[in-house]
């Protein structure tokens, strides 16, 4: 028993402790490092936070050049399919800009008396947004983070928290800023939580990612009856978002209501982040 | 001039796993495949580090798997040096079977890659749930740890006939 015990104690500290002949640092010394490197990272001291936005934009840029071939590659792969169905697309988009152009008046006549009916309410102030243009660096689709990085950092003005969208339409919020890049947490992922409402009633919910390709609405009313196909928008009620952002269309799926988003995570290449002015303490 | 070329040819096919361990933690290509089918992911580092270190530790060493971790933190976003612990520690539990280990086969190397996938994600679940504010699925953890199990006789295979390519040129 104890010389079992002993084999198994020896074998451990082999283990841990041995260097190949090759090898400068042992597995004992490099886990010790990791672990101190870890703990420094999570307890964001000036000093780390300094050395690891510097280390996120340098490989930041690496990883950029060496996923380019993949990336010719899948852009090749696009314009093909584009091709190959730009007769039907043409017809289907005929179609949509009939309407558009009809619902256009609509909506020309609802901002005038959506205009007015502030001046009346004078409640709230308009929100003029500066927005900057950035390119997507990085899509890594991880198992467990679903996140892109940008080539607009602090430099660029930006800070955590700013809505990023592509287009018109919502796709998450800046998590990280480096000095000349930034990590955008996108709507689907499991940390993501947006105030959004939707429906003729204005109904409140928050939108939560699930790690799926859709998040789902939770904290609905309670007498809230399902709807598919509502468009669901930014509340504005954190005090982040600008109110009316579009995100999606409702769909109900089992006992959940998710939201397929009107822009795709995974096909992301530029995005724009709006360059709001964020009280800082709410983010600390 | 021949000696010199011939080594330069040796010295990169013993780098390929090297060269292929950094490359997947560097760059957006990764072995996630959500888009076909939702829950097929697998983690191609772990398998690597794995097999080289259990067959041969001089392809990979320690340092390198420990950088290769870094770089990962970075790109995917997580807490830097957690990946460095988790490829750490399939290291360790590959150091320690091969030295308990007399007689190797694919099916003792499967098994005992199963204790390795189960420390790392231990470990993986106890920084990141007792340290940090991120939310993770259970299930996706789980059916990323499932899917890498169930590849990796196919990577042992491959990289066994990579093996007796290596060792044929070296001789």
């Amino acid at each position: 028993m104890s010389s079992s015990r002993d084999d198994f104690t020896i074998a451990v500290r082999s283990a841990l402790l041995q260097k190949g002949t090759r090898h400068k640092f042992s597995l004992f010394f490099l886990l010790s490092l990791s672990v101190i490197i870890f703990f420094l990272d999570i307890k964001e001291f000036t000093f780390t936070s300094y050395i690891r936005s510097t280390l996120n934009d340098l490989i930041y840029r690496v990883s950029n050049v060496a996923t380019s071939p993949a990336r010719i590659f899948a852009e090749v792969n696009k314009d093909i399919k584009n091709v190959i169905f730009v007769y039907r697309e043409n017809k289907d988009l005929k179609k949509e800009l009939n309407n558009l152009r009809a619902k256009d008046f609509e909506v020309e006549f609802l901002k005038n008396q959506n205009l007015n009916l502030r001046k009346t309410l004078e409640a709230e102030k308009n929100i003029e947004n500066e927005n900057t243009l950035a390119k997507v660096l990085l899509d890594k689709d991880s198992p467990y983070l679903k996140s892109i990085i940008i080539n607009r950092g602090s430099k660029s003005g930006i800070i955590k928290g700013m809505p990023v969208v592509d287009g018109n339409y919502l796709i998450g919020r800046i998590v990280e800023v480096n000095f000349l890049s930034s990590r955008v947490l996108l709507l689907n992922d499991l940390n993501s939580r947006i105030p959004v409402t939707f429906g003729s009633e204005d109904t409140q919910a928050i939108l939560s990612g699930i790690g799926g390709k859709q998040p789902k609405l939770e904290y609905l009313p309670e007498q809230y009856i399902p709807e598919k196909n509502v468009t669901v928008f930014t509340s504005g009620k954190d005090g982040i978002f600008s109110p009316g952002i579009p995100i999606g269309k409702t769909i109900i799926e089992k006992d959940d209501i998710v939201v397929k988003l009107f822009s795709d995570p995974n096909q992301l290449s530029f995005v724009t982040v709006q360059l709001i002015q964020i009280n800082n303490e709410d983010f600390k | 001039m021949r000696f010199l070329f011939k080594n330069f040819r040796i010295s990169v096919l013993n780098s390929v796993p090297l060269i292929l361990l950094y490359y997947l933690s560097i760059s957006e290509i990764d072995t996630q495949f959500s888009n076909m089918f939702e829950i097929l992911s697998f983690n191609l580092q772990i398998i690597i580090i794995y097999y080289w270190m259990l067959k041969d530790e001089n392809v990979i060493g320690p340092g390198h798997i420990f950088l290769a971790g870094i770089i990962n933190d970075v790109v995917t976003g997580f807490p830097i040096g957690l990946s460095a612990i988790t490829y750490l520690i399939v290291s360790f539990v590959a150091n320690y079977v091969k030295n308990v280990t007399v007689n190797f086969s694919l099916f003792t190397d499967w098994f005992t890659f199963l204790l390795a996938i189960f420390f790392s994600n231990l470990c993986f679940m106890v920084f990141i749930q007792n340290f940090t504010d991120l939310q993770f699925s259970y299930s996706d953890i789980f059916y990323n740890s499932f899917f890498t199990f169930i590849f990796f006789p196919f990577f042992w295979t491959i990289f066994n006939l990579y093996k007796n390519v290596m060792r044929l040129k070296n001789d």
